[in-house]
């Protein structure tokens, strides 16, 4: 989003919230029309399921709606509206955690066929998303929403309400986690065009491995 | 030998980094579904039509509590300072170690005035009373959230 775009976007949130607060409930449709799609792909990432993603960023329009007077106008809209759908995100996927066995239990991609190969890429990117949702919540989180910001250590911070160090280090620990589980995603990596099939791993991750990443954490 | 082995380690490291960062960073874009924007303001239409909640009446209630949180203060205080009182009487007159070994509660009960017990019994009853109504406040808070209601 540029920020032309932006600036446009802030105008638009702040007089919508002005006539909501003001009585008008049909002020809200504008603000969801702004926010919908950043919302769901926000939950999408959470819980790479669709039609949930669109619940839960429906959950957190109407949490919104309800707590529109709270929002201080300290930050900017969206940045409350991010925070308060991560909440919203969290508390979800703690009643009724994301299922990834299905996925596990599916067969790799495997062939040499060429038409394959794409097909078979797409899989092995997915395990890897997937294998976001099987870290642990501290280091989850940072993850989903450092790459959602397309990689802004600040705006992911202030989503969480962390400082940008301690989720910079959050981060460290993921991406070190998930090296572990994926040393081949350097040879995928060399061998772009090549046929050759790798396996993708499990993406579930061991108690010893997180604990001992959480352990380094404790101790830094 | 090593240093260069750490540096080899550092930079792929570093590659499996950057790839990871392509892979999670170049994710489609998902389309909202036609429906959503309706949805979501159906609900809210449904909200607003919605009579504001009751909220918690907290000017009425803090004095209460602020008087039951002093009776129990009170009643505690009162129950100590008679227990105090029963063990010295009982350390000066009554030295037999099977005595000592009774319980004590039940001691200070006996030795309790009148006046004394009629206090400790109100003091019971207030802190009964503020029990149950923490614990229906605890079960009723767990109810709605449980509802999603708030």
């Amino acid at each position: 989003m540029n920020s032309a775009t932006s600036a446009e976007n802030s105008q638009a949130d702040l007089a919508d919230v002005e006539r909501v607060l003001s009585g008008d409930a049909g002020a809200f449709e504008g603000i969801v029309r702004r926010w919908q799609g950043p919302l769901i792909n926000m939950a999408w990432r959470y819980s790479r399921d669709r039609g949930r993603a669109e619940e839960m960023a429906q959950e957190a329009f109407v949490r919104a709606w309800r707590g529109l007077a709270r929002w201080r106008r300290e930050s900017s809209f969206s940045t409350w509206l991010f925070a308060l759908a991560a909440n919203v995100y969290r508390t979800e996927l703690k009643r009724f955690p994301v299922e990834t066995l299905p996925l596990e239990a599916a067969p790799e991609p495997a062939g040499l066929a060429t038409q394959l190969h794409e097909m078979e890429e797409r899989g092995r990117h997915e395990v890897l998303r997937r294998a976001v949702l099987a870290l642990p919540m501290r280091y989850r989180e940072p993850v989903v929403l450092f790459y959602f910001h397309e990689m802004d250590v600040a705006a992911a911070a202030h989503t969480l309400g962390m400082p940008e160090g301690t989720l910079k280090a959050r981060l460290s620990r993921a991406r070190t986690l998930l090296r572990q589980r994926f040393p081949q995603l350097d040879e995928e990596h060399d061998s772009h065009t090549s046929q050759k099939t790798h396996s993708v791993g499990h993406p579930h991750f061991s108690r010893s491995e997180i604990a001992e990443e959480t352990g380094r954490e404790a101790v830094r | 030998m090593n240093r260069a082995r750490t540096e080899h380690s550092e930079t792929e490291h570093a590659r499996i980094e950057m790839v990871m960062d392509k892979i999670l960073a170049g994710e489609e874009e998902l389309l909202p579904s036609s429906g959503f924007v309706g949805a979501v303001m159906d609900r809210v239409r449904q909200e607003a039509a919605m009579p504001a909640p009751i909220p918690f009446p907290w000017m009425k209630a803090i004095p209460l509590l602020l008087l039951a949180g002093g009776g129990i203060a009170w009643g505690t205080v009162e129950m100590v300072r008679a227990g105090v009182t029963g063990l010295s009487l009982n350390a000066l007159g009554l030295t037999g170690l099977s005595q000592l070994k009774q319980s004590w509660l039940m001691f200070q009960l006996l030795q309790l005035s009148a006046v004394q017990m009629r206090s400790l019994e109100q003091a019971g009853w207030v802190a009964l009373a503020l029990g149950i109504s923490l614990l229906s406040w605890l079960l009723s808070r767990r109810l709605v959230g449980s509802g999603g209601l708030l």
